[in-house]
């Protein structure tokens, strides 16, 4: 109940937002948005199955370059995002076919490889990427339901609030998702391949089905990014970026549903405040990433959870 | 056709510099079974403490790379001592996230103690001049890196076929439990391995310094392809790395000779194509 | 549950902590301030490159633009208000200047935004300035698309640019060496990025149409962070080419060079024009190799600003002041920068006020003298017209390091573009 009450309170919070921040600050909270729906689906592949993947941001990037296209030629907000995503989700299964037999090194350094290839494709396919210098001027398309409404996009907080509708939605289904017989079965696979096997679970099936939704969490984040910034560039595949939700996962907590989301707030707020005042934010991070993994492997949550009793 | 050959060989020294890189990596890897993502950051330290000595300090060359394995041998008995020894026992992924951490530190650490700009020293009058090969000039530099990483590896060849201490590091890394068991020190071998691993990465670095710059972030940069070259070659496995190297350096040289538009793709494909038909890697088993 | 409780406890604080200042700035002033430009102190964004090999150009434009604030609050600041500058790390990366502007212009109170090196983070950035409601001015970043495209064709009248663009790279050499009529075939060394298709595919466009009987012989493409360009070295050489054009920059283009003198190139060929090659990073790795006539008077350079062409009392002065305050010779990105500044102090003298569009009116046009010479702020892409030459390293005992010697010049007005400006073809 007080859970229930909580989670109300910080909801009704996020939806006046605007009224209570700068322009600065709610821009920033859109890309903890993001990062936290990019981190929640690396950590059904990770804290759930038990796989660590480098090349998250492939499908970040495939979700973006999708929904820029998509703007591109039809200005509506929805067939971008849902474009985005779906487009992100095919790449998924494809490439997870391709990698989920593999495991533990083989299947990170399989990830990281696909992701770097998405990377110089971006990068080399100017006609269809737009190389270096990637897509620009792409709208931040209305929100349209043909025949029922049309909302103007162009001031941030309309678009806030269509990330936030469209996150809340999300965690909701992860949440739902994870708490489903499918989420137990993956808490299996990940505990015990052979004992899953024995049981009469197709381990890999069960694989895939989790690496295809952790790329389509992954293009839902990356198709909102290009109404946001009306551009969309390589670097969103590179495999640094790849490493955002493994690090905002590990400091928020991997064994935690809430992990992720909490992670991806401390970690942008960290580098945020660190960068103003000094050059030398890797250093930080680094220090951070050092002290959670000797120490808090069950991240900033689990820590809250020893203070506060059972989570 | 001349042509093609030179760049055979150009690629054959690239290749060998990978191999200098990738080596260590694969040793540390097949032994502790830890795949250390900060290599490319010990290269990397390799690479400014030899360009310290030589650079600024005016150290005799071969002194100064000799000093720099020293100064690195240090860093990775202090890296693996406090701090990777206690995770042994965890999960892979926990050693890549922990040696990531490492990476972001070293790339702030150097920037700090030898600020953020590229830096180069004079290059040693002994480097200078070619060998004509197909009558086109190949750097006696490039020369010396090829023999290098030839060296290298006939030197890892025959500590690790034929001494005793190459016996016992194998055995250790077959079967741990076992090793142990006969009563071998695994703590201290894996120390002495790591640090073995962490000089040969350094070494890497500081024979670089007469023609690279060095700057925070070039270990980071590496990494990625001394990844590729142990997973090709499999990991662990010492020929491997050396097969795979020389694989991703030749290669590479092609590519931007004959197929410029592909050539970033080409390496990652390659090892993608070799993960899905042999996970293992060419020599892995 | 204690967790969620503490959680949003969290946030709360942090976010209410993080956003006093927005809000607090967002509260009128008590009494109004006394300066005539209506603040205390002006607020200058800069960004660039801070780390890697290319990390010299970003230092540099921070130094540049500190030296210039340091220079006008020791006379009493811009009519009464003080100067400030903050400086920001862009990683090269578009999507990280963008997130940098925003908080420079919406957090900290950004007045103005300066500097960046790479192209790709200025296009980025350029676009959302009329958002911000902010002037940018490049101080660095060479892609004619800044002030062609942006400013031009799309109307972006918030970019301004007081370092001269790839011209420099490209226009300029064709001018000079259409005129070396021994030089027929050039291959080319470049990065794999705009800049370097750009600088190429103008290169050849332009000398193409004085010297029809040149050759494109090999073009090679050099990515970020390429530490070995051995293989795009014999690339280029194997097909025996005069000359070379190469545009890899600050520590990579060391690193070229260096490599390109080991691998005998300098034998090889009779030209190697490089035209970033009279930035301070650069003479200074290859003074020893310049001392000792390594070149064998092969290579060309070029800057946006070289330090010791013009022996005005501007100059001098400012050379000696750079020098001074940070143990370094100036190159461009920080001469840029310190225009930069100089350029909006003279705007806002002369409007008296911060508004957006009063400062862009009174930039169009504004003709300033500054220790790179007389620059022309042109009012139809906000494009710096100036002159610098093309030149030679050489080894002159005034100075500790490497400089450029035997200048070539070629009027401004002859390699700088001008409307309607056709669209660039890139060709590789």
């Amino acid at each position: 109940m007080k859970k229930n009450l909580a989670l109300l309170v910080l909801i009704i919070f996020l939806f006046l937002l605007p009224i209570l921040v700068g322009k600065y600050l709610l821009y920033m909270t859109i890309h903890i948005l993001l990062l936290s729906l990019f981190a929640l689906g690396f950590n059904l592949l990770f804290g759930y199955t038990g796989l660590l993947s480098f090349g998250q941001a492939g499908f970040y990037a495939v979700g973006a370059y999708a929904c820029a296209k998509v703007l591109l030629v039809v200005p509506s907000l929805l067939a971008g995002i849902f474009g985005g995503l779906v487009v992100a989700g095919v790449a998924a299964l494809v490439l997870g076919i391709l990698c989920i037999r593999h495991t533990r090194i083989y299947f990170s350094m399989l990830t990281l490889s696909f992701g770097m290839m998405i990377f110089s494709l971006a990068w080399k396919w100017r006609d269809m990427t737009g190389g270096d210098d990637g897509l620009v001027g792409i709208p931040r398309a209305p929100l349209e339901i043909p025949g029922l409404l049309k909302l103007n996009m162009t001031p941030m907080e309309n678009y806030y609030y269509v990330v936030l509708i469209f996150s809340l939605l999300a965690i909701y289904l992860f949440h739902r998702l994870v708490n489903s017989p499918l989420g137990l079965t993956l808490r299996g696979i990940r505990d015990s391949e052979t004992r899953a096997a024995c049981v009469g679970i197709s381990v890999v099936n069960y694989r895939l089905l989790s690496f295809t939704i952790a790329g389509v969490y992954a293009g839902l984040a990356g198709a909102l990014l290009p109404p946001l910034e009306n551009t969309v560039t390589p670097p969103v595949a590179h495999w640094s970026h790849s490493a955002e939700p493994v690090l905002a996962t590990l400091l928020g907590g991997i064994y935690s549903f809430s992990g992720p989301i909490v992670g991806a707030f401390l970690f942008y707020i960290i580098k945020d405040i660190i960068v103003r005042f000094t050059e030398y934010w890797l250093i930080c991070l680094g220090v951070i990433v050092l002290i959670l993994v000797l120490g808090f492997r069950g991240g900033v949550v689990s820590i809250w959870e020893r203070k506060g009793g059972q989570g | 056709m001349e042509t093609l050959a030179f760049q055979g060989l150009v690629g054959l020294s690239l290749a060998m510099y990978l191999w200098l890189l990738a080596a260590g990596l694969t040793i540390v890897f097949g032994v502790l079974g830890v795949l250390n993502f900060a290599h490319g950051s010990l290269f990397m330290l390799g690479a400014y403490f030899a360009f310290t000595f030589y650079g600024l300090w005016g150290v005799n060359f071969w002194l100064s790379i000799i000093l720099s394995l020293l100064t690195v041998a240090v860093v990775g008995y202090l890296m693996e001592r406090l701090f990777l020894r206690y995770i042994y026992h965890l999960d892979h992924a926990y050693q890549l996230l922990l040696t990531f951490g490492f990476i972001l530190i070293f790339d702030d650490a150097v920037k700090m103690v030898w600020g953020g700009v590229a830096k180069i020293p004079a290059m040693p009058s002994f480097f200078e001049g070619t060998v004509s090969f197909w009558q086109r000039p190949f750097p006696i530099y490039n020369l010396f890196i090829i023999g290098a990483g030839i060296l290298v590896a006939l030197v890892l060849w025959l500590l690790f076929e034929k001494t005793w201490w190459g016996r016992i590091v194998r055995a250790s890394a077959s079967d741990r439990e076992m090793a142990s068991a006969i009563g071998v020190n695994i703590p201290i071998l894996f120390t002495g391995v790591f640090v073995f691993g962490a000089m040969l990465g350094a070494l890497g670095g500081a024979l670089g310094t007469p023609v690279r710059v060095v700057a925070p972030g070039i270990g980071a940069a590496m990494i990625i392809q001394a990844f590729i070259i142990t997973v090709i070659g499999g990991l662990g496995n010492l020929k491997g790395a050396f097969v795979g190297a020389i694989i991703v350096g030749v290669v590479s040289a092609y590519g931007i000779l004959l197929f410029p538009v592909f050539e970033l793709f080409l390496i990652f494909v390659i090892m993608a194509v070799v993960l899905m038909v042999k996970p293992q890697g060419l020599f892995g088993g | 549950m204690k967790k969620w409780l503490g959680i949003i406890s969290l946030l709360f604080i942090f976010l209410v902590s993080v956003s006093t200042p927005a809000l607090a700035q967002k509260a009128p002033a008590k009494k109004p301030a006394a300066k005539p430009l209506g603040v205390e102190v002006i607020k200058f964004g800069g960004m660039g490159i801070m780390s890697g090999p290319l990390s010299i150009c970003g230092r540099v434009i921070m130094m540049g633009a500190q030296l210039a604030i340091e220079e006008i609050n020791a006379k009493g600041g811009i009519l009464g208000s003080k100067c400030e500058l903050k400086f920001m790390d862009d990683e090269l990366k578009p999507a990280v200047g963008v997130k940098n502007v925003r908080y420079l212009v919406n957090e900290w109170g950004a007045n103005f935004i300066l500097g960046v090196d790479s192209s790709g983070v200025a296009m980025a950035i350029g676009e959302i300035m009329p958002e911000m409601d902010r002037i940018y001015i490049s101080t660095h970043a060479s892609t004619d698309r800044l002030t062609e495209e942006l400013v031009w064709r799309k109307g972006i009248k918030h970019i301004f640019r007081t370092t001269v663009p790839t011209y420099q790279e490209a226009i300029l050499p064709a001018m000079i060496f259409k005129d070396f009529t021994h030089i027929k075939r050039w291959a080319g060394i470049n990065c794999d990025y705009e800049y370097g298709y750009v600088s190429w595919s103008l290169f050849k466009e332009t000398l193409k149409k004085y010297r029809p009987d040149v050759e494109f012989v090999a073009s090679t493409w050099a990515p970020f962070w390429t530490m070995d360009f051995t293989p795009h070295i014999s690339a280029a050489l194997a097909a025996n080419p005069d000359a070379i054009f190469s545009t890899p920059w600050g520590g990579e283009g060391v690193q070229l060079i260096r490599q390109a003198l080991i691998m005998g190139a300098f034998d090889k060929i009779q030209l190697w024009w490089h035209p970033t090659g009279a930035t301070t990073d650069f003479l200074e790795a290859v003074t020893s190799e310049v001392r000792a006539d390594k070149f064998k008077g092969k290579l060309w350079v070029s800057g946006r600003y070289i330090h010791n062409w013009l022996q005005t009392p501007e100059n001098k002065g400012f050379v000696e002041r750079f020098v001074k305050r940070w143990a370094m010779y100036p190159f461009h990105p920080g001469q840029g920068a310190y225009d930069a500044v100089y350029f909006v102090k003279a705007a806002l003298e002369k409007t008296r006020s911060l508004k957006t569009s009063e400062v862009i009116k009174a930039l169009e046009g504004m003709e300033l003298t500054t220790p790179a010479g007389h620059k022309y702020m042109r009012p139809e892409d906000h494009q710096a017209i100036y002159p610098t030459p093309a030149g030679r390293p050489v080894h002159d005992p005034a100075y500790p390091i490497a400089v450029v010697g035997d200048f070539k010049m070629v009027p401004a007005k002859e390699y700088f573009r001008h409307p309607p400006f056709e669209p660039i073809k890139i060709s590789k």
